[in-house]
């Protein structure tokens, strides 16, 4: 099957659920998996006579992800009803934003091993979550909890700009950076805090129409969307080459079976009868609220790994590994303040913390001690296998303690203390005759034994250098 | 816009509803009666008229991110035609 023919085409929603306290439109508690039907109101259960009312700390956030990405942010904000009946959506409607979303515009940069392209965002709209249901808990009912209804999620639509599932697993892990680096949303994908829904349609290369394009909903899983797309690609071509036609679906992918399947098709695609919605008045956004709102914008994960890079002569993969969370950046940053051993700190956090994290995420690590181990090792009066393997450990273990006072304390400080040392040479000389007097006939390389055998008595604290000085007297005399 | 029979079946698809035969004659009319009222605005040049929304010039009627409302499951289900003790029950939605 010739698919080198074929060219992807791609375009995301993304849903992004707001870590706020309280739901969009109503003060019920916005929480992960509480305990079902407990995160709930009148409003939440939609009955007759409540009035919604916006949270603004919504808006705030939906103006912070825009500006982060270069949205235009709309002046006028509406909020429209969008109608269908299911059972986890108790209003029979859906509050969103159809005509005037909140930002318009921008883009982000995706960055592959081989290129870098910007991905054009169509605009960002406000909305609600829907309720949660459960199918499988008896034969001929299904359980609704509504805990997360009304829960304030932002979707961001992006222009049909992807070209391939991995660019669509960049943009995600982008996006997750950024909206934790944000702190509007906790981006849990395996939690359903970021979802998307995935266009997807095939056209011959060169082509300047979109072919027929089919829906992939609420793919919660980056590796899922890879195969979702993958699947979906080739079952188009394969249409396509043998004959038929692409018809445009909204599709569900299957995990178990790495299959999509129609969940509904045009025909009887939803009729949504958008309208205005006459209970929440417009938002006005004033140029004073933008400004107060960019004032305050955390940085952003690119513009510190451009920092990094420039400032701190680091490698594109070190300011990469660098800014992936913002917490690891900020305290990197805040250390090359103190110390100017950029590259010796880059290597600290990458090689040491970031592994530690791992395994005891709690760790506080404080620029003091972080600073004060790397410019021990500068110094070089700790080695620098002695102090990974054992003043790192001890420093983790005891955040408050000075690193100079930790390494005095286990007796870690690398000698070139002339007696110290010429003591373990005469030792080592003492116990290997023969070998002296191989190197004194002319066996030169014997001199890493003898270096060897005293770095290991010495347990690492003697400094290499003035140890093989030191060596070299004593053989040569 | 003139109602017919085919969209009057739409509607009832999309309202979840089933009318009699009757039901649909009258409704019908209704609708074509409200429809001729409306079309009087035809007659207007309102080409510059913004349409009306709200009936408050109202804006940034916004509330601060607290938690402030607490109903309990028990309350909450007790309205419910059918439920188990954790949820709503609703006839089964995916088979």
């Amino acid at each position: 099957m010739p698919y080198e023919k074929y060219e992807t085409v791609i375009g995301l929603e993304v849903h992004i659920q707001l870590a706020t306290a309280s739901k969009a439109f109503c003060g019920d508690e916005n929480k992960f998996a509480g305990s079902p039907n407990t995160q709930i109101s009148p409003i939440s259960l939609a009955h007759p006579g409540t009035l919604p009312r916006l949270n603004e700390r919504q808006v705030a956030y939906a103006v912070r992800l825009g500006l982060a990405l270069g949205c235009r942010i709309n002046p006028l904000n509406r909020f429209d009803r969008k109608n269908y009946f299911y059972a986890d959506l108790p209003k029979g409607y859906q509050i969103t934003q159809q005509d005037e979303p909140v930002c318009l515009g921008g883009g982000m940069e995706i960055i592959t091993p081989d290129y870098t392209r910007n991905i054009r965002i169509h605009h960002i709209h406000m909305e609600e979550d829907a309720g949660k249901s459960t199918h499988d808990a008896y034969p001929d009912n299904t359980v609704v909890d509504l805990n997360r209804a009304g829960v304030p999620l932002l979707e961001l639509v992006t222009e049909p700009d992807f070209r391939s599932a991995e660019e669509v697993d960049i943009f995600m892990n982008s996006m997750r950076q950024l909206v934790r680096y944000l702190e509007i949303s906790d981006g849990n994908m395996e939690e359903g805090s970021m979802r998307c829904d995935c266009n997807i349609s095939v056209r011959l290369k060169g082509s300047e129409t979109f072919g027929n394009r089919c829906e992939i909903k609420n793919v919660n899983s980056m590796r899922f969307a890879r195969r979702a797309i993958q699947y979906e690609v080739k079952r188009q071509i394969d249409l396509i080459e043998s004959g038929g036609e692409v018809l445009q679906q909204t599709l569900n992918f299957d995990p178990v079976t790495g299959k999509t399947s129609p969940l509904r098709s045009k025909e009887d695609a939803h009729d949504y009868r958008y309208f205005p919605d006459p209970d929440l008045p417009p938002v006005a956004l004033s140029e004073d609220y933008i400004e107060k709102i960019r004032e305050q914008q955390p940085p952003l994960p690119w513009d510190l790994k451009q920092k990094f890079q420039e400032e701190y002569g680091l490698s594109e993969y070190d300011a990469r590994l660098l800014t992936e969370r913002k917490k690891d950046a900020l305290l990197f940053m805040d250390c090359c303040g103190d110390s100017k051993h950029f590259k010796q700190l880059a290597n600290l956090f990458i090689n040491k913390i970031k592994t530690h994290q791992k395994e005891s995420p709690d760790t506080v690590f404080t620029k003091k001690q972080l600073t004060e181990f790397v410019e021990l090792i500068a110094a070089n009066q700790i080695n620098i296998t002695v102090a990974n393997q054992q003043l790192f450990p001890a420093m983790a273990a005891a955040p408050e303690k000075s690193v100079k006072k930790l390494a005095e304390e286990m007796n870690l400080f690398q000698s070139d203390d002339g007696d110290f040392l010429d003591g373990l040479i005469t030792e080592v000389l003492a116990k290997n005759p023969d070998k002296v007097k191989a190197y004194k006939n002319g066996k030169k390389n014997l001199l890493q034994m003898f270096m060897g055998q005293v770095m290991r008595n010495a347990k690492g604290k003697a400094d290499p250098k003035k140890l093989q000085e030191l060596l070299r007297e004593h053989l040569e005399s | 816009m003139k109602i017919d029979n085919s969209l009057i079946l739409k509607l009832e698809n999309l309202a979840r509803l089933q009318l009699s035969g009757e039901e649909r004659a009258m409704m019908n009319s209704d609708l074509n009666k409200m429809l001729d009222l409306v079309s009087k605005m035809d007659e207007l040049e309102l080409d510059h008229i913004e349409p009306l929304v709200h009936l408050t010039d109202a804006v940034n009627v916004l509330r601060p991110d607290i938690i402030t409302e607490k109903t309990t499951r028990r309350d909450a289900l007790k309205n419910a035609p059918d439920h188990d003790e954790n949820g709503f029950l609703v006839p089964k939605v995916i088979k």
